[in-house]
């Protein structure tokens, strides 16, 4: 077994004959194509109702400066993400890398934060669509209570275990749409996001608002953010947002001309997400200001789904348009998101970090099946125990995730950056993309990762449910932390051979420079 | 002859039934084995986001699959692995046997198919409408005969209507090839309603089916060994039942595609055939050249 490296990457060729290995690997996605991926990765629409009711109670008003700020550190880590995806192409992403520049240990947990962040989003995204599929009844039947199931213990945890089961099952078999589908899905998507906010605009704007604020610029200041308290936890929201975005970046040998394509997808992607987020946060505050009244968004009875509450006051008749938005958004990004952690897990597994069970793909969907079962059940496991404890379930894995992304996002930067110490003067580029972008994108990550930790230690934070006086945030994120760290030096006893860097080892690249030098 | 047997291989249990009986067919036939593994292309994600990474592993795992299933066929028989990526299993499988020039494709039952028991999957059942040479459809628990059996006799199933040129020019190239008798096989099955006498239909099908034999008897080539069998049966279920099957039989059907367009490419009688027949069947398309694809099936 050999540690990823470029020049390697292609064995199906050499063994072969040359000619099977014709036909994988050729690009096939075009632009569109990857702005599609890149966006139902994202899911806008899932995104924002989950994100901006918490947004909006820690920021106030300056929703939008948030979104604007947050796509920063984002961008930053995306760079040193693609240079290492480019180095090293390998299904365990932030694990493989850290292992590769820090070693088995640090690499491990940055397996694990990445696994936990998205079986956490899993969780959530169920939660959400189960939401909307009750509205989304009781819109189309006319009949109100049944938008209130959804808030029945029993009957909530069932249905999104059933959407759990739904998911697993699609994940498992690698089912995916027609591609035509999945660009209507999209933008259908976009475009009810634009109708829903120009909707919430002229709602405001001619005093049917539920409090009504006019526009105004500073919504668009950073600086006038309360405490920096708030901006971090804004902050490590708005990176929340644009999770998923940097795919677009990073599909390289898929694309029919990797030169061009994913640079154009992911400025593409970003310019339509941002312009939506935007367009959306104005529109909420001028609609429903972010007090704390019935539909304001800081109200914490509805910031956990912020569309499920404002799409009736604002669409009126049309508002099943956001919830069936909601749906196929979720549903998208649901069999996305399993991805991520199932093929994580599964090269953790195949390099001995986890019980090889876990390198296991099925032979006949090409799936990493075990991994995408075990994803499964410890998501449904997440939410139905969350579920019991607190009634704000949503609200706090959103702010738990915020911290787990900046976690392993962190480490993915700062992995970057060390991976490539020897190339870092290279060349006036590398400088800035495997030096200075990923590095300033690391810290801002570890910053907002500390201050968030610290800061939700206060009961009040979140939702407010607490145990013991302590914040359930902060009980989430330590218990994520400390059971990674058990299973850790469990699996060290247990399977020594990686943990010695016996089948991932540490490496830099060596300088070109120096490398030409020589040769002279 | 020496052709190319190409086996369709998933690592499961009917993968290697298929494998098995690929490397019996290509030892017969002194043909070369090449087991492929078509892997989903990058095209047909449109939700989950391509990883180059992960690509590599499956391709890697591929490998390894064939590997081990390779290992198992005794070791006088050429294997080739092929790992290709396509849209689909069928496009994928009709595609590499154009390119290798593939005499026939080999593919096992669907999961969970029990032994002697043939099974067709979507996948088989799309590559059924869509290939141009021969698909051998391996029952369950093909792994389970010795390699050393052979292929003893060919059984063709002959259609009580005409016209199944293509169907005895292969069986005759497969006979020459391995060296196997002949049996040429007429269903009679009596299915008319209960009101009419069925005695009668009996006479009157009966003859109508040795015409049928007779005939394609007539038609076959001089020195070709066959022998002549009509089975009965209150179905065609039924009749198939009552025969005999060998351990190295294998079965030849005829296609029914440019007969009935957009229609399965296994015919109604075949496809019923199928879940009495506990050897591999071979469906053999109307005409076997590439250039009838070019005619229009109206």
């Amino acid at each position: 077994m050999t540690a990823p490296e470029k020049p390697a990457a292609l064995p199906g060729e050499q063994t072969s004959g040359g000619l099977s290995a014709k036909g994988l690997s050729a690009g096939t996605i075009g632009l569109i194509g990857a702005v599609v991926i890149g966006i139902s990765c994202i899911a806008p629409a899932y995104t924002f109702t989950a994100a901006v009711g918490p947004t909006a109670s820690v920021v106030g008003a300056q929703i939008p400066a948030i979104v604007l700020v947050g796509f920063i550190p984002m961008l930053l880590v995306a760079f040193g993400y693609r240079e290492l995806n480019n180095r090293m192409p390998d299904a365990g992403t932030s694990f493989t890398w850290a292992t590769r520049a820090f070693g088995p240990w640090i690499g491990w947990m940055a397996g694990w934060g990445l696994v936990v962040a998205t079986i956490l989003v899993l969780s959530n995204l169920a939660g959400v669509a189960v939401d909307f599929l009750f509205l989304l009844i009781s819109q189309i039947t006319g009949n109100e209570s049944i938008a209130d199931l959804a808030s029945n213990t029993f009957i909530n945890i069932t249905v999104c275990l059933l959407f759990m089961l739904g998911a697993t099952w699609i994940s498992y078999r690698d089912m995916q749409t027609t591609q035509k589908l999945q660009y209507v899905l999209v933008t259908f998507q976009v475009i009810v996001l634009v109708f829903f906010a120009v909707a919430a605009i002229v709602q405001a704007v001619s005093g049917n608002g539920f409090d009504y604020q006019p526009f105004d610029l500073s919504w668009f200041n950073p600086f006038a953010v309360s405490s920096f308290s708030a901006f971090a936890a804004g902050l490590s929201l708005s990176i929340f947002i644009f999770w998923g975005w940097d795919v677009t970046l990073t599909m390289n040998e898929e694309t029919k001309d990797p030169e061009k394509t994913p640079g154009r997808a992911a400025t593409l992607t970003v310019i339509t997400i941002v312009s939506l987020y935007l367009l959306l946060a104005v529109a909420m505050i001028m609609f429903a200001g972010v007090g704390t009244g019935e539909l304001g968004l800081g109200n914490e009875d509805i910031q956990e789904n912020v569309f499920f509450h404002l799409s009736g006051p604002i669409l009126g008749p049309l508002a099943f348009l956001v919830s069936l938005a909601v749906l196929t958004s979720s549903a998208s990004s649901l069999q996305s998101t399993f991805v991520g952690p199932a093929r994580t897990l599964l090269s953790m597994g195949h390099y001995g970090a986890l019980p090889p069970a876990f390198a296991k793909v099925s032979p006949r969907f090409f799936t990493p099946g075990y991994a995408t079962i075990v994803s499964a059940i410890v998501a449904s496991a997440f939410y139905a125990v969350m579920r019991v404890v607190s009634e704000n379930t949503l609200w706090d894995t959103i702010l738990t995730l915020g911290m787990m992304i900046c976690f392993y996002y962190g480490i993915t930067a700062f992995a970057c950056v060390w991976y490539f110490r020897k190339q870092w003067f290279d060349s006036v580029r590398n400088v800035f993309f495997t030096f200075l972008f990923p590095l300033v994108g690391g810290v801002i990550l570890a910053v907002l990762f500390f201050t968030t930790l610290i800061d939700s230690m206060d009961p009040a934070y979140g939702s407010g449910a607490e145990v013991g006086g302590i914040g359930i945030v902060f009980i989430l994120g330590m218990v994520i932390i400390v059971v990674g760290i058990v299973v850790m030096i469990w699996q060290s006893i247990k399977r020594p051979a990686f943990f010695k860097g016996e089948t991932l080892g540490m490496d830099a690249p060596a300088s070109t420079r120096r490398l030409k030098e020589a040769a002279r | 002859m020496s052709g190319h047997v190409l086996v369709g291989y998933t690592a499961t249990k009917t993968g290697r039934d298929a494998v098995a009986f690929g490397a019996r067919l290509a030892a017969a036939t002194e043909s070369t084995l090449d087991v492929a593994i078509i892997l989903p292309a990058d095209s047909r994600s449109v939700i989950t986001p391509p990883d180059a990474g992960y690509d590599r592993h499956l391709r890697e795992q591929a490998q390894k699959w064939i590997a081990a299933a390779i290992d198992k066929i005794p070791a006088d028989v050429v294997a080739h692995a092929h790992v290709y990526a396509s849209e689909s299993f069928a496009e994928g499988l009709v595609a590499l046997a154009a390119q290798l020039g593939s005499t026939v494709i080999v593919v096992g039952a669907a999961d969970g198919a029990s032994r002697g028991h043939h099974r067709l999957g979507s996948t088989t059942t799309a590559l059924l409408h869509s290939s141009d040479v021969p698909v051998v459809l391996v029952p369950g628990g093909a792994r389970k005969i010795a390699p050393e059996t052979g292929v003893t006799r060919l059984t063709v199933a002959i259609g009580t209507r005409p016209g199944a040129d293509a169907l005895i020019a292969a069986t005759e190239r497969l006979s020459r090839s391995t060296g196997a008798p002949v049996r040429l096989l007429s269903l009679l099955p009596v299915d008319a309603p209960a009101t009419a006498d069925t005695a009668a239909i009996r006479i009157a099908r009966s003859t109508e089916a040795e015409e049928v034999l007779t005939a394609a008897q007539a038609e076959l080539p001089a020195g070709l060994d066959a022998t002549v069998v009509v089975a009965s049966g209150e179905s065609i279920e039924d009749a198939v039942s009552h025969l005999d099957w060998q351990p190295g039989e294998v079965v030849l059907v005829g296609s029914s595609r440019l007969a009935q367009p957009r229609r399965l490419f296994l015919g109604s009688t075949a496809a019923k055939m199928l879940h009495e027949i506990t050897v591999p069947v071979i469906v053999v398309p109307r005409t076997t050249r590439p250039e009838s694809t070019e005619e229009t099936p109206r």
